[in-house]
């Protein structure tokens, strides 16, 4: 699969250009389509006592988003890229699954704001919900505390978390369609404490060789692709040790995928896909499920 | 039977006001909603002039616009350009499609800026089809 278009979802708080700027490296491989997407929450125009509909406030949040895409889509039209541009009102999973499916969206671009705890569960929950719904990854953007963008050029050096499911055998097929963006990806494993617990340490060294021959396998299919790869065995709470591998290996994005239906285990320890998208500081490209 | 003109734009608001100073000034509108629906139309309606809106979703104005200008069949239909995307952008964007490729394409006739005045837009209208 390739990434011929993408959708680019803001509110103009959590989301800008910059971050736009940073993917025109995936012109290297195939993007040639950019659609932009502003979702008006219906509460900033809903019915109020003695008010009614706030026909005027959605015509201004309109006008105001309209100002902005135009702004942007003047820089990439320059370009030679073709742009769309969506202002809706509406909930936000439903507005993006149908802009997806008007557009054969290939990826879908999401701001990460920074919320209260109750807040961010939700916000989580409607990004694992697109994936779920629409069957498009979705790259979960992020900015420093400084406001500056967390990385320049979020493709050039992914780590992919890998536990050897079907799922990342697709985030695999996606990947190396890049190669002529990505420069190397660093594939890791997180291996359960638990599985290692009773084990002598040569049943442990045999635990680790079992993942690191299986690791070297996935990259060899991306070596054969033109992308250097490299493996990584670690042990621990799963979020964790992605965002400790990230860090190790100067990462530029976290690859994860997502499952269909969270597991029993995820629900007691819970998500990491959704850990990996609301807690860490690096973009994170969220991979569908294998239906 | 009256000319026909087709309203390409996404905005339900400038197509009604489009809409409106075409049927004033006596002529057919014929309404899509944006590039694809339009080409889809041009090719089925044949219409005499085309009012296109450059931003707009599944398919650009700049997009429709270089198909209308590269295809023998569509190429004498008159269009007007009627946008917020300022013209020099429009003219730069045809400008980086030649260069990756693409035909090069004459510049359009009339090129209106958003928001427009009804005598604005009609007499452009009548330009062509007066």
């Amino acid at each position: 699969m390739e990434i011929h278009k993408i959708l680019f979802v803001t509110k103009f708080e959590e989301l800008w250009f910059d971050a736009v700027e940073s993917l025109m490296d995936l012109r290297k491989a195939s993007l040639n389509h950019v659609v932009f997407l502003n979702v008006i929450q219906r509460e900033k125009v809903a019915l109020r006592r003695g008010k009614g509909y706030q026909k005027s406030e959605e015509v201004r949040l309109r006008e105001m988003a309209n100002i902005r895409f135009i702004n942007w889509a003047e820089t990439l039209f320059e370009r030679g890229l073709e742009v769309g541009a969506y202002i809706v009102v509406g909930s936000l999973v439903k507005q993006i699954t149908t802009a997806i499916e008007k557009e054969g969206i290939d990826l879908v671009v999401v701001g990460h704001e920074k919320k209260g705890r109750i807040e961010r569960l939700y916000s989580s929950s409607e990004i694992l919900e697109i994936i779920r719904r629409s069957q498009t990854p979705v790259l979960v953007y992020k900015y420093a505390p400084d406001n500056t963008i967390a990385s320049n050029k979020p493709f050039d050096r992914p780590l992919l978390a890998t536990c050897f499911s079907d799922t990342d055998k697709k985030a695999i097929d996606y990947l190396k369609n890049l190669n002529q963006v990505i420069k190397k990806v660093t594939i890791v494993n997180v291996a359960d404490p638990k599985t290692l617990k009773n084990g002598s340490a040569m049943g442990v060294q045999k635990t680790r060789k079992d993942i690191r021959h299986k690791l070297d396998e996935l990259c060899d299919i991306f070596i054969a692709a033109g992308i250097d790869a490299s493996p990584g065995v670690y042990v621990g709470n799963p979020g964790k040790e992605i965002v400790t591998a990230a860090k190790e290996c100067n990462a530029s994005m976290v690859v994860a995928g997502t499952s269909s239906q969270p597991s029993l285990k995820e629900k007691l320890v819970g998500n990491t896909p959704r850990f990996l998208a609301e807690k860490t500081g690096f973009p994170t490209l969220l991979i569908p499920p294998v239906q | 039977m009256s000319k026909k003109v087709l309203v390409v734009d996404d905005d339900p608001d400038v197509r009604l006001f489009n809409v409106t100073v075409v049927e004033e000034n006596g002529y057919t509108p014929i309404e899509a909603r944006d590039g694809e629906e339009g080409l889809k139309l041009v090719k089925s309606e044949r219409p005499d002039l085309v009012i296109l809106d450059v931003l707009m979703p599944r398919q650009s104005g700049i997009r429709l616009y270089r198909e209308l200008k590269t295809d023998n069949s569509l190429k004498h239909i008159q269009v007007i350009l009627l946008s917020g995307i300022a013209k020099k952008t429009f003219l730069r964007s045809q400008k980086a499609l030649t260069e990756f490729g693409g035909e090069s394409i004459p510049e359009p006739e009339i090129y209106l800026e958003k928001p427009v005045e009804p005598e604005e837009l009609s007499a452009a209208i009548n330009q062509f089809l007066g």
